[in-house]
């Protein structure tokens, strides 16, 4: 039987961050109840950066590692992302231009909240399991932004969503998917999925988002339980307590999956509450190792605590994770697969905490200027030019060191983007 | 079961989630997001009291009560519809 699952794994947690406890002192927000989010540090997209420029930032270092062959095996691109920037134009096409991906290659792009990750990543699998053209890759790409425009202080006060703010980050979770999963291998035929209509949160203008925090963490609860319980009738002797080593949640914020993964074990596993919060501790705790720092960067955020998991968990032999999905609206999956110490030694390659600590911390005077600025760049913008040097300066420092991919111009709806290491033209002083 | 023993289940499981407000003397028309119960505790609290009153039903049909007393009242409503 052929293997299917992730060859390589990577994530872009954007060029600059705030620190969320400052963020919420910023917009007095009660201290007691932020400190429940478990949230350190939120990434921030920057005017010119948008779902095109993370996708590519989070792959650039899986496809710059193959070889010339190996990467025109790449037949499958799928941006998975609830930020499009066109109805119809899939983000896909700019992601395989700037990536310089084989032509003979499917290109489209997937939403169903923060479930669309885990739907690529299940198409995915499937493409390469049903061995329809052996040997070929499929490369997902998880991306998502979060740009709060403008608000005033009395509706980023109002009630509970004030506190969507400090845990929505930006970011892309890149994978590979082929036939030597050395990161992750999913246990075939091992999912349960459940979903249903419901209107918990959504982003029904194209550049805000709304919802009742009631309601989706109910519906999150509800998922969970109904998922795994699909899982385990399709897998026989499973038990949520002893089957799976480890557990990665999708993580709107840490207070949110410490309450679902309380109310797992004590309704599925009848566990007391010392041993949940030890158990909390020892199997999931690791997952939010990167989200903390990140913040929900919704369809990748899922796989943003599988790679906390792989990175932080302490482990000597081959284990099993068990994986919960959710995206609102809704559809949720519970799955499981392995990673052992090999995985590890891979993913660490890609130096993703590192990536995280060389950020920019961004004052709060600059990040209420960039909400406020935000609209240069929002859905449907015809026309713009962005002075990249002007912008933050010493976040475009970062960036620089990076190599990192931006978007310098958009021409009547087409965006134009370049690596900054390709010394991009400041504003007003153009080569003559 | 009537809405006073379902409140009262209530009242039991918010001091049990949030210890701090064991003491606190609960009225029908409290609200417990103006008690400071964080979104979590307050699904933590709906779901133990659907528990408790053996209630099988998706946890997403007892959303929208503003107050402990709206709480009771749907909690009672969906007892009495199975």
């Amino acid at each position: 039987m052929t293997l299917a699952g992730v060859e390589a794994l990577n994530v872009f947690g954007g060029t600059a961050y705030c620190d969320v406890a400052e963020l919420a002192t910023h917009r007095e927000l009660d201290p007691k109840r932020f400190e429940n989010l478990l949230m350190a540090q939120k990434s921030v997209v920057l005017p010119y950066e948008d779902p095109v420029t993370f996708a590519v930032n989070a792959a650039k270092p899986i496809v710059d590692a193959l070889s010339p062959a190996e990467r025109d095996r790449i037949e499958m691109l799928v941006t998975c992302t609830e930020s499009g920037i066109d109805f119809g134009k899939s983000l896909s096409t700019y992601v395989h231009h700037y990536l310089g991906l084989n032509r003979n290659c499917r290109l489209f792009e997937v939403k169903n909240a923060c479930y669309a990750g885990t739907a690529g990543f299940q198409t995915a699998i499937n493409f390469v399991a049903a061995q329809s053209s052996p040997g070929a890759k499929a490369l997902v790409i998880a991306t998502d932004i979060s740009r709060f425009m403008a608000v005033d202080v009395a509706e980023a006060q109002e009630a509970e969503w004030a506190y969507a703010e400090p845990s929505s980050g930006s970011g892309a979770v890149a994978m590979l998917i082929g036939e030597n999963p050395v990161i992750f291998t999913p246990d075939r035929g091992a999912h349960g999925y459940y979903g249903y209509e419901v209107m918990d949160t959504c982003r029904p203008t194209p550049d805000s988002e709304m919802g009742d925090a009631d309601l989706s963490l109910l519906s999150y609860l509800d998922c969970c339980e109904q998922a795994f319980g699909e899982y385990a009738k399709r897998v026989p002797q499973t038990n949520f307590r002893d089957t799976f080593d480890y557990l990665a949640f999708h993580t709107p914020f840490g207070g949110m999956v410490k309450g679902a993964h309380r109310t797992m074990m004590r309704r599925v596993a009848r566990a007391k509450r010392d041993e949940i919060d030890a158990d909390f501790e020892r199997r999931v705790a690791p997952g939010l190792t990167y989200c903390r720092r990140v913040g929900n960067i919704m369809g990748g955020t899922v796989y943003l605590a599988l790679a906390g998991t792989i990175d932080a968990a302490d482990y000597r032999v081959p284990v099993r994770v068990g994986v919960f999905s959710y995206g609102s609206g809704c559809c949720s999956e519970f799955f499981s697969g392995v990673v052992n110490p090999g995985s590890r030694e891979a993913l660490g390659r890609m130096a993703i905490g590192t990536g995280l600590d060389q950020r920019y911390r961004l004052s709060m005077a600059e990040y209420d200027q960039i909400l406020a600025n935000s609209g240069q760049v929002r859905f449907g913008t015809r026309d713009a030019v962005l002075d990249v040097q002007a912008i933050v300066p010493r976040a475009v420092e970062v960036a620089t060191a990076k190599g990192s991919l931006v978007l310098t111009r958009i021409t009547a709806y087409h965006r134009e983007y370049g690596f900054l290491n390709e010394t991009l033209p400041a504003q007003g002083s153009r080569n003559p | 079961m009537d809405r006073h023993t379902i409140f009262d289940m209530v009242v039991k499981n918010v001091a049990e989630v949030v210890p701090d407000l064991a003491g606190h003397d609960f009225q029908l028309t409290d609200s417990l997001v103006e008690l400071g119960v964080d979104s979590v505790e307050r699904s933590e609290i709906v779901i133990m009291t659907l528990e408790n009153m053996n209630l099988n039903i998706p946890a997403v049909q007892v959303f929208g009560p503003k107050n402990l007393g709206e709480l009771a009242d749907l909690l009672h409503a969906k007892a009495l519809a199975l």
